[in-house]
């Protein structure tokens, strides 16, 4: 695993327990959402599910003992919905993609790069954009596949790309 | 038999005390007139000095602690100088470029220390500030609470709360601290944490639980500390300018 470059919050223990002052809270889940963004683009990871949130060292670091509750880690997704970088995928708000690009930024740079690969007008599969050979480079080779299907939406919904399935392949053809 | 005092007797000793008071007038006038002479001709000699090493004064930090107490031992204060003679040496600019990098300071990392800061990490950030644009002069502690004084006329929001020996915090946010916050904050850092608790204050300064709850809910409303509902039975309060990862962090 990538290694994380904690910011020193991190291990103030504190920074686990949700501030009353309204002021020092700002602060507080400012460097959280950070933190998370960082995380899950340092570890490649986009799904986040609030039931296992104390898994991995994200919200619980082991060292000074201290544990993010759900509740909060909660708070935090939603605000990073606010700004594009998280999205919830079931209506309980238990399983949520996170994501250091917004839908639009992602949408963008796959349009680009298929631009400057001489892809428009020809049809990709969603497994070839993930993981052919041809994106190994590209910042989102190894993206989540619902994450994908919605920023390719937004191509189609701006007239740039359309989805369509083909012998049991789902793939996107780029105008 | 003793012979008895007469009239001449008291005139005469009365007639020699008052000799003895003309001449230690005399003296006295004299040794003042010799004195500020003496004075003159150092304080001419401090000028010619200080024009002469101006530079070195501004750069050596020794050199600079020494000039000011000789300045200081003569009722010179090249700080409070702005005209004349002191002000074309540059001293006072010198603390006054201080001040102004010291409240720079202050305020970029007020985000994270709630206002609150060491004087030791304020040296250190300050330092690294100014970089090579300075040729690296030294700044000591001193040079920065001789400067911090000055920033006392902008108000209250703006003060030096001594923790321990030697050791400081400066604080730019405005709401004074009393005596029960500055004792809050000298008690956790003589325990050597950034923490401190309602028990831990009445334990160490023998105070009654209202008082220590009524101390550190006010830090809490000021933003300078931060509760842990992890630390135990009872909450723990933990100041940011005290924790060490938080002093060290570049950000």
């Amino acid at each position: 695993m990538t290694e994380i470059d904690w910011p020193w919050q991190y291990s103030f223990p504190p920074f686990f327990t949700l501030q009353p002052h309204a002021e020092t809270k700002v602060k507080q889940i400012e460097a959280w959402k950070h933190l998370v963004i960082n995380y899950f683009h340092n570890t490649n990871q986009f799904i986040l599910d609030v039931r296992e949130v104390h898994n991995g060292p994200l919200f619980y670091n082991s060292a000074i003992d201290r544990k993010l509750s759900p509740e909060i880690v909660l708070i935090i997704l939603e605000e990073l919905a606010k700004s594009g970088h998280a999205i919830p995928l079931d209506k309980i708000k238990q399983r949520w993609i996170v994501s250091w690009h917004t839908l639009e930024e992602w949408s963008d740079i796959i349009y680009s790069w298929a631009q400057s690969n001489g892809f428009i007008g020809s049809v990709c599969t969603f497994y070839e954009l993930r993981e052919g050979d041809n994106t190994t480079d590209q910042e989102f080779y190894g993206i989540d596949n619902d994450l994908l299907v919605r920023a390719l939406k937004i191509l189609e919904n701006s007239n740039r790309a359309e989805l369509i399935i083909f012998d049991d392949n789902e793939g996107v053809k780029f105008f | 038999m003793r012979r008895r005092a007469g009239v001449g007797a008291i005139q005469k000793q009365k007639y020699e005390q008052e000799r003895y008071k003309d001449k230690g007038t005399e003296i006295q006038e004299n040794q003042f007139e010799q004195m500020t002479k003496q004075l003159e001709v150092f304080r001419i000699n401090l000028e010619e000095f200080a024009l002469k090493h101006k530079s070195e004064i501004k750069k050596n930090a020794q050199f600079r602690k020494q000039f000011t107490e000789m300045c200081a031992s003569i009722g010179v204060d090249p700080l409070a100088s702005g005209k004349g003679f002191w002000s074309v040496l540059g001293i006072g600019d010198f603390y006054y470029e201080l001040a102004v990098q010291i409240v720079e300071v202050c305020l970029a990392t007020n985000y994270k220390n709630g206002g609150l800061i060491s004087l030791d990490e304020l040296r250190d950030r300050l330092v690294q500030a100014r970089g090579s644009r300075k040729e690296h002069q030294e700044i000591t502690n001193e040079d920065l609470l001789a400067s911090a004084k000055k920033l006392k006329i902008l108000g209250n929001g703006f003060s030096i709360v001594p923790i321990s020996k030697g050791k400081y915090l400066v604080q730019s946010v405005p709401g004074e601290l009393s005596m029960d916050h500055t004792a809050v904050l000298q008690q956790t850092s003589n325990s050597g944490n950034a923490f401190i608790s309602k028990s831990l204050l009445q334990k160490e300064l023998k105070w009654e639980p209202e008082r220590a709850v009524k101390a550190l809910d006010h830090m809490v409303k000021e933003g300078l500390a931060w509760i842990d509902e992890q630390g135990g039975e009872e909450p723990l309060y933990w100041f940011p300018s005290l924790f060490t990862a938080c002093i060290a962090s570049k950000t």
